[in-house]
């Protein structure tokens, strides 16, 4: 995958080009917004990861110019933005301007893998019909699964809410965000049967090593595959 | 700073009241002269009659002169209403002819007017105004005096004064009255200007509307209006202060962790990798210090962002992701029972006094520990408490815990000891009050934030 890293503090961004290497990723590295734009003209990065508090030209302006740009066939460019204010606004207005995520400074490594991981993930389902996830794999226009690499039988809204959860991997996702995403398959559905719906999944997933946790009293959080 | 202070009102009057008593006075004696002189008159002039019908009463030849009074006319000259009326005729060698005997003649310093001598003196105890007059006892002149007490005189110079001081006292009671009541509407305005006031939370600096105010205090209002303003700009100049400083000290931060966690990514030798382990706490620890002290810096009155209306349930939900992540890290189990708890409130200080809770509750749980973050109303007031079951704070300390850099003796972990000062400068801030106690079962500790007017 090629990312873009965007931030004008060398020992970061070196570290951040380190770790992402490591990650088997091509990383190009700028300080400058301006740079950071002509780059993302010239050619397609898988992601972005830029920092707002950029001298001159500030993270802000890069992500509405590269928003402004004319829409690439492969959908817009994901944009992971590093921030060193907490200030609300700062939050929203990134997000309104079309970040797909935030980090606050300092961040943990694995948080930061994790995250652009997942942001990757997204941008290929977005593209693909395929979606992976270790030894899962679910194929979105046939609508069938597979689990290491033997059919998997889903209920059409087992296989629903898996879908949700798969969108949001390491992110915890409330019961009423799963209902609403399920809402279309039909009549009301209350938190219990969600409730069922994972278990049900769970008890076809874990002896593959796919786990999802319960976070009490708020929802769901699909775990990153770390091997059986 | 009220021991320096004057009423305006007892200054006002402390002015007034001696010029109108100076002109009271004035007044008085203004109308009163003028009045009592003709009155005088009129009342000697009584006097003189009855002098000289007496006159006309004087007989005699070459023997002595006597007065020939019938009684019954010596009886209507000596009626009066109020007072007692004297006379004594002189006859012209000075010799007693009839009368009051011993009613005191003429001073001799005083003259004749209109060939009368108006004159005051006392008789039989009693002060007399009598005139003395011309008499003829034959060819001879002798005089004739007739006196009267000074009953009905004092009365009627009583009544003149009265009749011209009533008026004057009532003009000033009037004054008085319309000082008093006029200085304390004319500052009403003054003092709703000093409700509103008092009545703002510390942080709120908007300019003080000028409408409404009188013209005088327009100058004062504006003074204040600048104050207020020059005091925003710097609350706003130190909030921009703050967030360069967070940059500045977040990104080397960022760095530093970013390469100690890459070297700790690679095979070291066991001392090398301690060392770096110790390195990459401090360095989250600091990172952690610093976002502390940036909150409670903000946390000061005047540097407060301003309040909205926000729900600490949706507040949780937005943060609960960051905040399940902290709990796996450290094997704690934490859990939601969120229902809607609408506050007025600055969000980021809220959301970082729920993160203290939720940090702390995390990092005082045992591995596997139980931590349940929960928002809701209770006796119509929003509430955010945060319970575990971990070791818990003795109920001595509960207090203590509260204070900056206090952290129970024997305490593990690396706190800094802010945490839930912060939380306290923060619900203070909020007029909310904090709670601890235990947690269910007796177990662990429960810190529950309530605020006011749900």
């Amino acid at each position: 995958m090629r990312l873009l890293i965007v931030e004008d503090d060398a020992p970061l961004a070196s570290g951040l080009r380190r770790i992402l290497e490591a990650e088997g990723h091509a990383v190009d590295v700028t300080s400058r917004g301006e740079q950071a734009v002509l780059a993302a003209a010239q050619e397609r990065f898988d992601l972005v990861i830029l920092d707002i508090g950029l001298p001159q030209m500030d993270g802000f302006e890069v992500l509405r110019r590269l928003r402004a740009g004319s829409p690439d066939k492969n959908g817009p460019m994901p944009v992971l933005v590093l921030t060193a204010r907490d200030a609300v606004d700062d939050r929203v207005r990134g997000l309104d301007l079309g970040a797909d995520d935030y980090m606050v400074k300092p961040f943990a490594m694995p948080e930061l893998t994790a995250r652009v991981r997942a942001l990757l993930r997204r941008s290929q389902a977005h593209g693909g019909p395929r979606i992976v996830h270790g030894p899962l794999t679910l194929d979105t226009v046939a609508r069938r699964a597979f689990l290491k690499n033997e059919p998997l039988e889903l209920a059409a809204r087992e296989w629903a809410v898996l879908e949700v959860l798969l969108g949001k991997v390491e992110k915890i996702v409330s019961k009423e965000a799963i209902i609403q995403a399920v809402a279309g398959w039909g009549d009301d559905l209350s938190p219990n049967a969600i409730e069922v719906y994972v278990s049900r999944l769970r008890s076809k997933l874990e002896p593959a090593g796919v786990k999802i946790r319960t976070v009490r009293g708020f929802g769901y959080m699909l775990e990153e595959y770390k091997g059986n | 700073m009220s021991v320096a202070a004057r009423s305006l009102r007892a200054h006002l009057l402390r002015m007034l009241l001696p010029p109108i008593a100076a002109l009271l006075v004035l007044g008085a004696l203004v109308a009163y002269y003028p009045s009592i002189e003709p009155a005088t008159t009129a009342y000697d002039q009584g006097l003189i009659d009855v002098g000289i019908s007496l006159g006309t009463y004087i007989r005699g030849g070459d023997d002595g002169y006597r007065l020939e009074l019938p009684v019954a006319v010596d009886q209507v000259l000596r009626r009066d209403s109020y007072d007692n009326v004297y006379y004594r005729v002189v006859g012209p060698k000075g010799e007693e002819i009839a009368g009051d005997e011993g009613l005191p003649g003429p001073p001799a310093d005083v003259g004749p007017r209109d060939g009368f001598i108006p004159y005051d003196t006392a008789y039989k105890g009693q002060k007399v105004r009598a005139v003395a007059l011309p008499a003829k006892c034959g060819p001879a002149p002798c005089s004739v005096l007739v006196a009267e007490t000074t009953v009905k005189r004092r009365r009627m110079a009583r009544d003149i004064l009265f009749s011209s001081l009533l008026p004057e006292m009532m003009i000033a009671v009037a004054t008085v009255l319309i000082v008093w009541f006029g200085v304390k509407r004319g500052l009403g305005p003054l003092a709703k200007l000093s409700d509103e006031i008092k009545a703002r939370s510390p942080g709120d600096l908007r300019p003080i509307p000028a409408a409404g105010t009188p013209e005088e205090t327009q100058p004062l209002v504006s003074a204040l209006n600048g104050l207020l303003d020059e005091v925003a700009q710097a609350s706003r100049n130190q909030q921009r202060f703050l967030a360069n400083a967070a940059h500045q000290l977040r990104t080397p931060l960022a760095g530093l962790q970013a390469h100690t966690e890459l070297a700790l990514a690679k095979p070291l030798p066991a001392e090398v990798r301690a060392e770096l382990e110790q390195v990459h706490q401090a360095t989250i620890r600091t990172a952690r210090l610093a976002n502390q002290l940036l909150a409670l810096a903000r946390a000061e009155p005047g540097a407060r962002g301003n309040a909205a209306e926000l729900n600490l349930k949706t507040l949780a939900e937005g943060e609960a992701d960051a905040w399940v992540h902290q709990a796996l890290a450290r094997d704690v189990d934490l859990g939601f029972e969120l229902d809607w708890a609408p506050v007025q409130g600055d969000a980021f200080l809220l959301r970082e006094a729920a993160a203290n809770l939720v940090h702390n509750a995390i990092e005082y749980s045992q591995r596997g520990g139980h931590v349940t973050v929960r928002t809701g109303r209770r006796d119509g007031h929003a509430f955010l408490e945060v319970e575990d079951d971990g070791p818990g704070i003795p109920p001595q300390e509960r207090e203590r815990v509260l204070e900056r850099f206090y952290r129970v003796p024997g305490t593990a972990g690396t706190g800094s000891g802010l945490g839930l000062a912060i939380v306290r400068e923060i619900a203070a801030g909020h007029g909310a009050n904090i709670v601890i106690t235990e947690g269910a079962g007796n177990k662990g500790c429960r810190l529950a934030i309530t605020f006011p007017h749900g």
